[in-house]
């Protein structure tokens, strides 16, 4: 029960004037009654609840509690059955001793609190007891004693924490130590209060202890009653006895918002209440206040654990942790914020266990409908009529919710720290706990929920580099439970991955089926097996309906491209790299895009669920690419194919049409600054080598970029900086050619070979290569070993027609494109020659890639235009698509 | 040279029967051990109703032993099968054959059958009777008598997979028979019965076909089938290479061969060299630039495929190697006399490969070493020279190029382009592409055939993969 509604009871009972406080009083009379009884009680609490609902707020709430108060005493009288001869005691007394129980009990409180320097507690309990003694002299009763020995006793014990506290500064926090300020001043205001009575303690403390409880005690009217309170006192004092340290451990594990009604439960039927035979009941109690507002979760989940003890039978056993699971997932009811990690790893255990009993009895099944059974009798696979158990419940959402919390804490720790990485640790748990479930739905030959626990594993697996995986996979090779496919020590893990990726396949789930697709591409490219990643890619022809998948395909998607344009840049395809890599650049928004940051739109505020689906799609940080690598990837692979383009260019207008749009801002951006220093950031070495290379200087290039440090994240950074060295040689030779071909007329080739130190056969290859493409209008003299330069100066004039000619051309094609489109040919012949045009297989998915987002953005108004926008599109698109379902 | 032989890569796509020439030939150019192609042939015709042939096989596979006694079995079992399928298809064809009958057929088949049930009281299951008993004759190698049984069957039938399977035997049986007039049409009906509609495997007649029922997967294979089943028409029949380009060039069937079989782009690389000769000048666009077109899709699936034909093309247009290419085709020259398909072209092969590079060689040059140059063609040198001669008289070079046999050179001299000559060439095709989009356009109901012709370059794409 929560602070607020004691308290609100509290103030109502100050105030004696409230039917509450009679109808509780009344409560109490029919207490030792039978059970029936007080469940008619309840009914008629109930009723009268219905009625008092158009009332005041606050009535409510104390309608409430009293109801739960109520219920948990009908609790507390079901285990009475067991009777145990202090609780009728206790039942017998009045009104008035109750409260001063419940001093007592916040008295003891305090004295845990104290053991443990818990100065927040000893002020909570201090400002209740202090109203419940007001409340004591408005009805002009007396102070109790235990009351100023309780004063007496803080009052040293504070004064000791001060000296303590000012000798060791470090040792309590802010909130405690604001509360140990506070409790001084409360002290003295209240021991002046009651000075005379403390003087009179004071005195006769001095006294034996015994006397001095005489003393005191005679001045009340119920002395037997006290004696026997301070026995027991004195006893606890002395030795604790068993029931009260389970108490202390609870306070600890916890603050003081405390049941009392529940604590009695605990205190007196304990050891009774979880029987075997209870424990239907128990759990049925349990799932009834699940969900409702006041429910104290962690008392629910301490009262599954503790019936989980108890359980005997298999049947047991599975109901129980089925309740204790949910139970442990409801904990954290906020959607932002992950759930406890000890909880979480308890769920884990328990969901292990859950599994290795359902596979070792294949009489009992967990599925998600069953027909109706008894909640409250046990089963056993003898009185089903075909000898198997069903059970409500569903063990693939118990795997998918502890994978989404991992993902969840993963996303809200600082990745930065240690704790991120210990909580990374824990994943190989999970891993195993997700074969586990695998093994057992291949078991129960269960298709569906094994295909989303295989795309569970999958996930975990796919973007892992291979040691990872081997580590994982060994977890789960010692496990007693194993899935038909495992790794094996001689095994490549792409086997592994592609099992897993087959038996997706053949599902019947679409969205299964593309993010297997989409994680196998990811896992090739990441093996630099670049080719067959992208002829998967481009036979799954995913780029034509990514845009109507979900955001989190979409983000895989795009880590999928990304992937692959990095292992096009580790396999020495340049282009390749540069045309897959460009689109994701051309946006600016390539941490969005891969769900690796929230981006700041500069012109548009995200609303604050907006936000929050942004943050929920982020990406574990270890899962992440790293977008500087990235970009270093990007730009020397835009550098290598515009500079020479750059230099083969005459004409001004020409020069407009560019490649990469960014890069040739970048460079821009770079030609215009009066002062450039040493290279600082990897652009800075880019945009400086860009410079080298357009100036002939191969070397200087070549160590600039060498010299990017972010290269060392790059698996076999040596051997891509040694291709990279020879692509910007080979680069480097075309650049000459070009920029300085108007002023030779003959070249020789060995000179070329020695200024690039590239073997002759290659100079020769490459000059072979520019002349056959007619990019360089020359020929080779072999005897003579020279290039022999032929350049003919164009009038205007005839410069202006080939322009026309190429524009007419150019007009042609679209025209022919458009028709395309308007007939629907989705493989049309045109499409193709326009694709042969770049030659390479990643021109011509984004030709396609183009043509589905050019239609696209005509259905929607073309809100947005262009190429760039195209990965951007599918994603806002999305989002705002989310928001109109909601 | 065994590894490059392509033969147990296309075996599983080719039926049964269509084996034996392939094992045939292998145990010609001795590869591989004698005993071991014999084993095969055995194994093969094990399973076919060839019983006197399965017997000689296995005599002289194992000489000292026992003919099985199952054969004669076999044998008789099949005699009487072949009486009793024969018996049941007499009927209908004597029906068939009688004159009136054929005039009295029309186009529509369900018609036909209407009326060959009333006159003639044949039913459908007569009728099927043909093509059980065509199929059978095919099974123990009276090809000829298969061909007709199924094409008077396909004439009256009307289960589409029956009829599509019978396609795929009466192909077989043509190829078999080595009427490549008829195999070649034949392969065009079945072509556009495959492309036309989602096909059935290829039924009887494929061995193995797959068990799933994914009708797209299902092209796929029959595709894949007809590629290989189209070697043996396009490779004997005197026009094969120039279709054989127009086929396996066109989108899908490119496809296919990247998807599901790449080793086919050695006879596509071999049939684009062979046809550099005949251009006669009616070629369509896509057979001109086959060169051009087939090594872009080389260098794309390298990493799945290579041989010295293809490796040779890389490295002549890819990365204008002469020494490479000229090591390369040395060692295709074996490949190809060593194939199949290509043995009877290989001096063809050679002649072509060796223009084309000489083609290279003189448009990159501007004087040439003749020794040099006889050198990169494989040619001594007096040969080279002849060659040389020979090129240059019978290409247009003739005006550019002149042999200075003082120093022993060839000089080259290609003046450049005019420049309204390049500005006619880029807009030449733009009238006819113009009129095309109208005729597309007014046709807008049926994707436009004629701009396939028209295109300069084709290019290849993922489509169906």
């Amino acid at each position: 029960m929560s602070r607020f509604f004691r308290q609100a009871g509290d103030s109502d009972s100050e105030s004696e004037s409230s039917e509450e406080e009679l109808m509780s009083s009344e409560d109490e009379a029919p207490k030792p009654a039978k059970p029936a009884m007080s469940k008619f009680l309840r009914s008629a609490g109930d009723e009268s609840s219905e009625e008092e609902e158009s009332e005041e707020e606050e009535e409510e709430m104390s309608e409430e509690e009293a109801q739960i108060k109520k219920k948990s005493r009908f609790m507390r009288t079901e285990s009475e059955e067991e009777e145990s001869d202090e609780e009728v005691k206790r039942v017998v007394k009045s009104a008035r001793d109750k409260r001063l129980d419940e001093m007592e009990a916040s008295g003891k409180l305090m004295d845990n609190a104290l053991k443990i320097n818990d100065w927040v507690a000893i002020s909570s309990e201090f400002d209740k007891l202090v109203r419940m003694v007001q409340r004591q002299q408005n009805v002009s009763e007396p102070v109790p004693p235990f009351f100023i020995r309780t004063l007496v006793t803080l009052e040293s014990s504070l004064n000791s924490a001060v000296a303590k506290e000012k000798e060791a500064k470090k040792k309590m926090n802010a909130s405690n130590a604001r509360a140990l300020t506070a409790m001084k001043q409360k002290v003295k205001k209240v021991a002046k209060e009651h000075e005379n009575e403390i003087k009179q303690y004071h005195a006769v403390s001095r006294i034996s202890s015994l006397y001095n409880h005489r003393i005191t005690s005679h001045m009340y009217q119920d002395p037997e009653r006290f004696e026997q309170e301070y026995a027991s006192h004195a006893a606890a004092e002395a030795q604790p006895p068993p029931p009260k340290v389970k108490k202390v451990k609870r306070l600890v594990g916890e603050t003081d918002e405390e049941d009392e009604e529940f604590t009695t439960v605990g205190k007196g039927g304990k050891a009774m209440a979880f029987t075997p035979e209870s424990i239907f009941k128990n759990l049925q109690l349990v799932q009834e206040a699940r969900g409702k507002k006041n429910t104290d979760r962690s008392e629910q989940i301490r009262i599954l654990e503790k019936l989980l003890e108890v359980a005997v039978t298999n049947y047991q056993r599975i109901r129980v942790l089925l309740a204790l699971v949910s139970c442990r997932f409801d904990y954290n009811s906020s959607v932002s914020t992950h759930m406890p990690i000890d909880l979480w790893l308890s769920a884990q255990r328990e969901v292990d266990q859950l599994v290795a009993i359902v596979a070792q009895n294949p009489a009992y099944s967990i599925q998600e409908s069953t027909e109706d059974y008894d909640d409250l009798a046990e089963r056993s696979p003898e009185t089903e009529k075909d000898g198997v158990v069903r059970i409500r419940g569903s063990i693939i959402s118990f795997v998918d919710r502890l994978d989404d919390e991992f993902t969840k804490s993963l996303q809200n720790i600082d990745p930065h720290g240690t704790e991120y990485v210990d909580r990374l640790k824990d994943e190989k748990g999970l891993y195993s706990t997700i074969c586990r479930a695998q093994a057992l739905y291949e078991k129960l030959g269960h298709q569906e929920p094994l295909s989303r626990v295989i795309m569970r594993r999958l996930e975990h697996i796919y973007s892992k580099p291979d040691a990872v995986v081997r580590a994982l996979e060994s977890a789960v090779a010692a496990a007693d439970i194993k899935p038909s496919i495992v790794l094996d020590p001689s095994e490549e893990t792409t086997d592994l991955i592609h099992s897993l990726c087959v038996h997706l396949y053949k599902s019947n789930n679409s969205l299964l089926r593309t993010r297997a697709m989409l994680s196998h591409i990811f896992h090739y490219a990441l093996h630099n097996k670049f080719h067959t990643a992208r002829d998967m890619l481009l036979m799954s022809h995913l780029q034509e309906s990514i845009y109507s998948a979900d955001v989190a395909t979409q983000i895989l998607y795009n880590r999928t491209v990304v992937q692959l344009g990095l292992s096009a840049f580790r396999c020495g395809l340049i282009k390749e790299a540069q045309l897959t890599l460009q689109d994701i650049f051309a946006t600016q928004r390539v941490k969005e895009l891969l769900a690796q940051g929230v981006h700041q739109q500069r012109y548009q505020v995200l609303t604050p669920e907006q936000e929050k689906a942004e943050r929920q799609r982020q990406l574990p940080f270890h899962m992440h690419i790293n977008t500087e690598l990235l970009e270093a990837a990007f730009l020397v692979s835009s550098m290598l194919v515009e500079i020479p383009l750059l230099a083969s260019i005459d004409s001004e207008e020409q020069k407009r049409k560019t490649i990469s749009k960014s890069f040739r801002r970048l460079m821009d951006f770079a030609d215009r600054q009066v002062f450039t220093g040493p290279p600082e950031s990897t652009r800075d070495h880019i945009m400086q080598a860009s410079k080298a290379l357009q100036d002939g200087d191969w070397e200087k290039c070549r160590d600039l970029i060498q010299d990017i440090k972010i290269w060392s994240l790059m698996p076999e950074s040596a051997l891509v900086k040694e291709m990279l060295a020879k692509r910007i040689q080979e680069e480097g030779l075309r650049t000459y050619l070009f920029t300085y071909a108007p002023h030779y007329s003959t070249l020789s080739l060995s000179l070329l070979s020695r200024t690039f130190s590239l073997p002759l056969r290659t100079v020769t290859s490459i000059v072979s290569k520019m002349i056959w493409n007619e990019e360089l209008s020359a020929s080779l003299d072999q005897s003579a070993g020279v290039i022999v330069f032929h350049r003919i100066e164009l009038s205007r004039s005839q410069h202006l027609s080939q322009i026309l000619a190429d524009k007419v051309n150019a007009l042609v094609e679209q025209n022919e494109k458009a028709l395309d489109q308007k007939l629907g040919q989705v493989t049309s012949w045109q499409d193709r020659g326009d694709g042969g045009k770049g030659g390479k297989p990643g021109e011509q998915t984004q030709e396609r890639r183009g043509r589905g987002e050019r239609t696209r953005g005509g259905l929607r108004g073309g809100a947005r235009g262009g190429r760039g926008a195209r990965f951007a599109q599918g994603l806002g698109n999305q989002m705002s698509g989310a928001q109109r379902n909601r | 040279m065994a590894e490059y032989d392509l033969t147990q890569k296309i075996i599983p796509y080719f039926d049964r029967h269509l084996v034996f020439p392939l094992l045939a030939h292998l145990a010609e150019s001795e590869l591989f051990p004698v005993e071991h192609v014999q084993a095969a042939q055995y194994e093969l015709a094990k399973g076919t109703n060839m019983v006197d042939y399965a017997v000689s096989l296995f005599q002289q596979l194992h000489p000292d032993e026992e003919v099985p006694p199952e054969f004669a079995a076999k044998r008789e079992n099949a005699v009487s099968t072949n009486e009793r399928l024969q018996l049941e298809a007499q009927a209908v064809l004597n029906v068939i054959e009688n004159p009136e009958v054929a005039q009295a057929l029309r186009q529509d088949k369900n018609q036909n059958l209407q009326y060959l049930k009333e006159h003639y009281n044949v039913t459908l299951e007569q009728i099927n009777a043909l093509y059980n008993f065509g199929k059978f004759q095919y099974t123990y190698g009276n090809y000829s008598g298969a061909a007709d049984y199924l094409y008077h069957f396909r004439v009256l039938s009307t289960d589409s997979d029956l009829v599509m399977s019978s396609h795929w035997g009466k192909l077989a049986s043509d190829i078999l028979t080595g009427k490549w007039d008829v195999a070649l049409e034949e392969l065009n009906t079945l072509r556009e019965a495959i492309d036309s509609r989602a096909p059935t495997a290829p039924g009887a007649f494929a061995a193995t076909s797959a068990s799933t029922t994914d009708p797209s997967l299902m092209q796929l294979h029959s595709r894949t089938w007809l590629l290989h089943w189209s070697l043996f028409v396009y490779f004997n029949h005197p026009e094969g290479r120039t279709l054989l380009l127009e086929t396996f060039l066109s989108p899908t069937y490119l496809n296919t061969i990247q998807t599901s079989s790449p080793w086919i782009l050695r006879y596509l690389a071999t049939a684009a060299i062979l046809s550099r000769k005949s251009s006669t000048g009616a070629l369509s666009s896509r057979v001109r630039h086959s060169i051009r077109e087939i090594v872009r899709v080389i260098q794309m699936e390298e990493y799945q495929y290579q041989d010295p034909v293809t490796n040779f093309l890389k490295e002549l247009y890819v990365e204008f190697d002469f020494e490479a290419a000229q090591r390369e085709l040395s060692k295709a020259e074996t490949v190809v006399t060593n194939d199949f398909f290509l043995g009877e072209f290989r001096d063809d092969f050679m002649d072509n490969a060796r223009y084309l590079i000489s083609e290279a060689y003189c448009r990159i040059h501007q004087r040439i070493d003749i020794n040099d140059l006889s050198d990169r063609l494989n040619l001594p040198h007096d040969e080279g020279e002849k060659w040389i001669v020979n090129l240059i008289r019978e290409t247009r070079m003739g005006a550019d190029a002149k042999i200075d046999l003082e120093k022993n050179v060839i000089e080259i001299n290609r003046p450049p382009q005019p420049i309204y000559q390049t500005v006619i060439e880029k807009t030449r095709g733009l009238a006819f592409r113009t009129q095309a989009l109208g005729a597309a356009m007014s046709r807008s109901q049926q994707p436009p055939p004629t701009m396939q012709q028209n295109e300069t370059q084709p290019a290849v794409v993922e489509g169906a993969r």
